[in-house]
């Protein structure tokens, strides 16, 4: 039998939001906030603005584009854990995991994308390119849009979590090829600033620093985001199992009584 | 002075800032609404209880 059948009606209670997490899911969202001020102080107030090559002000989207790219990558990275975790011990806790990763990563690759076009038109001339980049990132997105797919339109929950989970570590595949396609296929795109291959001193001392932070603050709103969705997947399910028991339960309580009255 | 591609920058915050803010209200109404569905299946647990004790009474 699988674990995830075992969640019922005694697991309700800790659907409840206990005062302990209000204090850490608060902490980390005065975190959050007040980080993503600092932010926008930075990229707004404190870095100067680049030359013409770089596209002028829209450089300054470089700031949310490589943090969401990063957080799309870790999100996915998060999806193969799930995926991984629910294959091997067949528990729902793995796969809403997954699930909820996968729904943060789609919306962050997507975000990515959207502020990479719009970067582009002024710097590149042009909405699209089939850069290496920019198409693998596509490809991306579509494995993990292909993935919430799955999840939204199978009739069978358990059949739908063993799909995506397979799915989940077969796409993960692509993050590496989206990290290296600049060097491999020698695309236009700017190579990393970030990460094992970024080349040493590619940015000026405060570009760098305002990046790092951007990175670490959305890696923080990520937590967040993360830790809200997984819990309320988790709960969603833990409801529907409770009320398919109760149902149950009743029906076997009725049934009885009945037989005990002939 | 057009060139200075300030519009794009805009146009680049805004739409990560209002997805942001979509999704965080997505959350937020659905946590509101399992909130409710929790509170109407122990309000049902709770007649199922008080049924079964009265039967067996």
């Amino acid at each position: 039998m699988l674990r995830c059948e075992q969640h019922d009606m005694s697991d309700i209670r800790h659907t409840k939001i206990k005062g302990q997490w209000l204090t850490m899911r608060t902490m980390l969202l005065v975190l959050c906030g007040a980080m993503m001020i600092g932010n926008m102080y930075l990229i707004f107030m404190w870095v100067p603005t680049a030359g013409l090559s770089s596209g002028f002000h829209a450089q300054r989207i470089f700031y949310i584009h490589v943090p969401l790219a990063w957080v799309g990558f870790l999100a996915f990275l998060f999806v193969l854990a799930g995926s991984i975790g629910y294959l091997w011990k067949k528990d729902y806790r793995w796969d809403a995991l997954g699930h909820s990763a996968a729904e943060i990563g789609v919306l962050f690759t997507t975000l990515v994308l959207i502020s990479g076009v719009i970067w582009m038109k002024p710097v590149w001339g042009r909405w699209w390119l089939w850069e290496p980049r920019l198409t693998t990132t596509l490809i991306l997105w579509l494995i993990y849009v292909a993935y919430l797919m799955i999840r939204a339109y199978s009739s069978n929950p358990l059949q739908a979590a063993r799909y995506s989970a397979i799915l989940g570590i077969v796409g993960f595949v692509d993050v590496p090829i989206v990290y290296f396609a600049v060097q491999m296929w020698r695309g236009i795109h700017p190579g990393p600033v970030i990460g094992p291959n970024a080349a040493p001193s590619s940015l000026e001392e405060s570009m760098s620093t305002t990046l790092l932070f951007s990175v670490v603050t959305f890696t923080v709103l990520f937590a967040f985001l993360m830790r809200e969705r997984w819990s309320l997947i988790w709960r969603e399910y833990v409801v529907k199992n409770s009320v398919r028991n109760t149902a149950f339960s009743k029906h076997r309580l009725d049934e009885n009584f009945s037989l005990g009255d002939s | 002075m057009p060139s200075d591609n300030l519009p794009f920058m805009f146009a680049a915050y805004a739409i990560v800032w209002i997805a942001f803010c979509i999704y965080a209200f997505f959350i937020s109404r659905r946590q509101q609404e399992l909130e409710q569905e929790i509170m109407l299946l122990q309000r049902r647990l709770d007649d199922a209880n008080t049924d079964a004790s009265s039967k067996s009474a």
